[in-house]
């Protein structure tokens, strides 16, 4: 009976997404894309991952986890499986399902939607799984040290510079996120700003006023954001507020620069803590809400299944849907970061090695089911405003008649006149160029939103939350990431000069605090300098770099698995594997060697030296396109490095002239009870 | 209704485990001591130092 409910949730969905794939002409409800995934997530859990937990990875409960083995009331503790089910979710959702499949919508809801749910049932929860599964049975370790013990000490040394690398990249794309949405918005940069002393007042709170009271001054904390987009409002219309909070992208750049690098000096109670239980609460809540509002909405997509932008011509960023739609939308299908993840906090909460399934795989199917909700808050918009609000000055024309007509000579009409309208309604003085995907997703869930209560007259108010909401979570990984990445480069100075190690020693952590901001504040200037808009280069580069971090992962899990089954299972990991490495490659050999001037780094180089005048700002541009095919560049050799040694590492084990090694800790019978989780 | 004080009572330690309040709790149960200002410090100074040295996701 079970199996047949199964193969019913699999019939259902395969039919409606076959049916959303091949049907054209009509209008498509929002639903449709709801029912399609999550009846495939119910069959990819019940029979693909439930096939892998049983028979690949065979899950034992009588066997003792680190949990238990290990547990000193800190890190390792046995915990009940639903509360380390929201702890890894809460964790592994960040800005990019979000941000990426709105990017992606640029060539029609179908490509992004079929990547999001084939990504993640094939490829992201089966990464998060077995990197879970290999974390508990090797004492909770990390990625980068499973990677040192199982493929060899150039692996884990790759994996770590890889981390590094791809934090400074992570970090400058997010921030050019923030600032996009920001720039020229009194409204929101107040709102933002008044989360900073709110932050502190909550970590003063509970240092000294009421100690561990987290949800108590956390739903304080709600309210005075709240009170605070109420304010933005009236500071957006005061004559005198309103030009201290409208700032430039340059301006709010050197802001966030300069918060990243205080948040990363600071005590971590004071604002960093604070801000993190507040943004972790505002974005569960945010995506539960908005799940609610699209059941209860049921919107019509405007967005076409396929624009004629898969041809690689689009403003929002160029390049084919081949390759460059499956590393635009990472974290919603599959995204290397999660090997982190599932390799840090979760695995030393696992009571239970079955519970490993509804963590680790269960998790990425609710993220990736985020990512098409993102992708329907896009498409819900009318498609000419959507390219209105995502393409740069530099492909639509620098005033606001130039981009109505381009937009609409390519086929989705929109006018000034319905531009500005949009924009006034949402306390907006423009919404052209808002490059980045922040701005519209907030206009979707704020289209979203009013359709579920309040109407039109709370449209403003919607669109600010929704931006309040990306911006304060998006800023929470800022600091935090500044801070890890501070730590990561402290470890590798350390080898050099033994001090710079210590993270209490304060020139050291001052010097490598400044080095980690500056790293990823020069990517974001270039990004916001960029007259493309940033996005076109950076998004990539990060898709690429998270992406290839996911080959290192799933490099990890096949190694694993040869070890524990031959080659039996290989195709588990190697099938998702394979195509991202084609995808990854593909796009980074494009990125670097394009002959077009908007794909290819240095083509584009090298179409600005031809300039006859050549200001600094001409030669800054050459320099940083010079840097992006170098920094892509690096990436492939780093992965590729790790990819040859896992291959010889798998054909030595496989033709028997290499001998399995396992790593894996022995066998202890468990003896917690059920109570005790 | 005995489902629906099961679904509550799981939302809530979920909220309680991301706002570290069980965390908390364990660590005053290790060190056999009341809830004050000066334990919560102690408490955050060694679980911060952990919490924040990790990645946080994209």
């Amino acid at each position: 009976m079970r199996h047949l409910i199964s193969a019913g949730f699999g019939i259902i969905g395969a039919v409606v997404l076959a049916g959303i794939a091949i049907n054209r002409g009509e209008p498509v409800n929002s639903m449709w894309l709801v029912v399609a995934s999550v009846c495939i997530y119910i069959f990819a859990y019940r029979v693909y991952a439930s096939w892998i937990a049983v028979t690949v990875m065979a899950l034992d409960d009588n066997r003792a986890t680190p949990a238990e083995r290990l547990r000193n009331g800190h890190d390792y503790e046995p915990t009940n499986k639903w509360i380390v089910f929201g702890h890894h979710f809460a964790a592994i959702a960040g800005p990019g399902p979000l941000v990426g499949p709105t990017l992606a919508a640029q060539f029609g809801y179908l490509p992004g939607t079929l990547w999001i749910i084939i990504g993640a049932v094939l490829g992201g929860c089966v990464q998060d799984f077995v990197i879970l599964f290999c974390s508990i049975r090797r004492d909770g370790k990390s990625l980068g040290q499973m990677a040192r013990e199982e493929i060899g000490r150039v692996g884990g040394f790759t994996a770590l510079v890889t981390v590094l690398l791809i934090m400074i990249i992570l970090l400058a794309v997010v921030a050019l996120v923030v600032v996009n949405a920001l720039k020229g918005s009194p409204w929101g940069t107040f709102t933002i700003a008044a989360t900073m002393p709110i932050a502190v007042f909550m970590g003063l709170y509970l240092r000294y006023f009421r100690p561990g009271k987290v949800l108590e001054i956390s739903v304080i904390g709600f309210g005075l954001v709240i009170g605070s987009i109420f304010a933005g409002e009236w500071v957006a219309q005061s004559a005198v507020w309103a030009p201290w909070f409208t700032l430039s992208g340059v301006t709010l750049a050197l802001c966030v620069i300069v918060y990243g690098f205080a948040a990363s000096a600071l005590p971590v109670w004071l604002l960093l803590a604070p801000r993190d239980y507040l943004s972790t609460f505002v974005k569960l809540g945010v995506v539960i809400m908005l799940g609610i509002g699209i059941l209860f909405v049921q919107p019509q997509l405007q967005m076409p299944a396929l624009t004629r932008f898969i041809d690689g011509t689009g403003p929002v960023f160029a390049g084919n849907v081949f390759p460059f739609c499956f590393i635009t939308i990472a974290c919603g299908a599959i995204s290397g970061f999660h090997s982190l993840i599932s390799s840090g906090t979760t695995p030393k909460m696992i009571a239970r090695e079955s519970h490993a399934l509804p963590v680790g795989y269960g998790s990425m199917l609710l993220e990736s089911f985020v990512a098409i909700m993102a992708i329907i808050s896009a498409c819900v918009l009318d498609p000419g405003v959507y390219f209105a609000v995502n393409s740069p000055a530099g492909v639509v024309g620098a005033t606001a008649e130039a981009a109505v007509q381009t937009i609409s000579a390519w086929g989705f009409p929109v006018t000034a006149a319905q531009m500005a309208a949009l924009a006034k309604s949402v306390g907006e003085e423009t919404l052209f160029y808002r490059t980045g995907g922040a701005p519209s997703l907030a206009l979707g869930m704020a289209h979203i939103f009013s359709k579920s209560g309040g109407g039109e007259r709370l449209l403003a108010f919607w669109y600010h939350f929704a931006i309040m909401f990306e911006a304060l979570f998006i800023l929470t990984i800022i600091d935090a990431g500044t801070r890890v990445g501070r730590f990561m480069l402290q470890d590798l100075m350390g080898h050099f000069y033994k001090p710079l190690g210590r993270t209490s020693w304060m020139p050291g952590v001052v010097g490598s605090s400044a080095a980690v901001v500056l790293a990823w504040g020069f990517f974001l200037y270039q990004g916001v300098i960029d007259p493309l808009g940033g996005i076109n280069s950076l998004w990539p580069l990060f898709g690429i770099a998270n992406q290839l971090l996911a080959i290192i992962a799933l490099c990890l899990c096949t190694t694993v698995l040869v070890k524990m089954n031959g080659a039996k299972y290989i195709w588990i990991p190697l099938l998702p594997m394979a195509w991202l490495v084609t995808v990854t490659f593909t796009s980074a050999l494009m990125k670097i060697f394009s002959a077009q001037p908007r794909i290819g780094f240095i083509s584009a180089a090298e179409g600005l030296e031809k300039l006859a005048v050549q200001t600094d700002a001409t030669r800054t541009l050459i320099f940083n396109n010079y840097l992006d095919a170098f920094l892509c560049g690096l990436f492939l050799v780093l992965v590729s490095t790790i990819l040859i040694d896992s291959v010889r590492q798998w054909i030595g084990l496989l033709n028997g002239s290499r001998q399995p090694r396992s790593t894996e800790t022995p066998f202890v019978q468990s003896t917690l009870t059920p109570e005790e989780i | 209704m005995k489902t629906l004080r099961l679904f509550t009572s799981v939302v809530l330690a979920i909220l309680r485990e991301l706002a570290d309040q069980n965390a908390y709790d364990r660590h005053l149960k290790i060190h056999a001591c009341p809830n004050s200002p000066e334990e919560y410090r102690r408490f955050q100074s060694v679980h911060f130092k952990a919490k924040y040295q990790r990645a946080k996701c994209c």
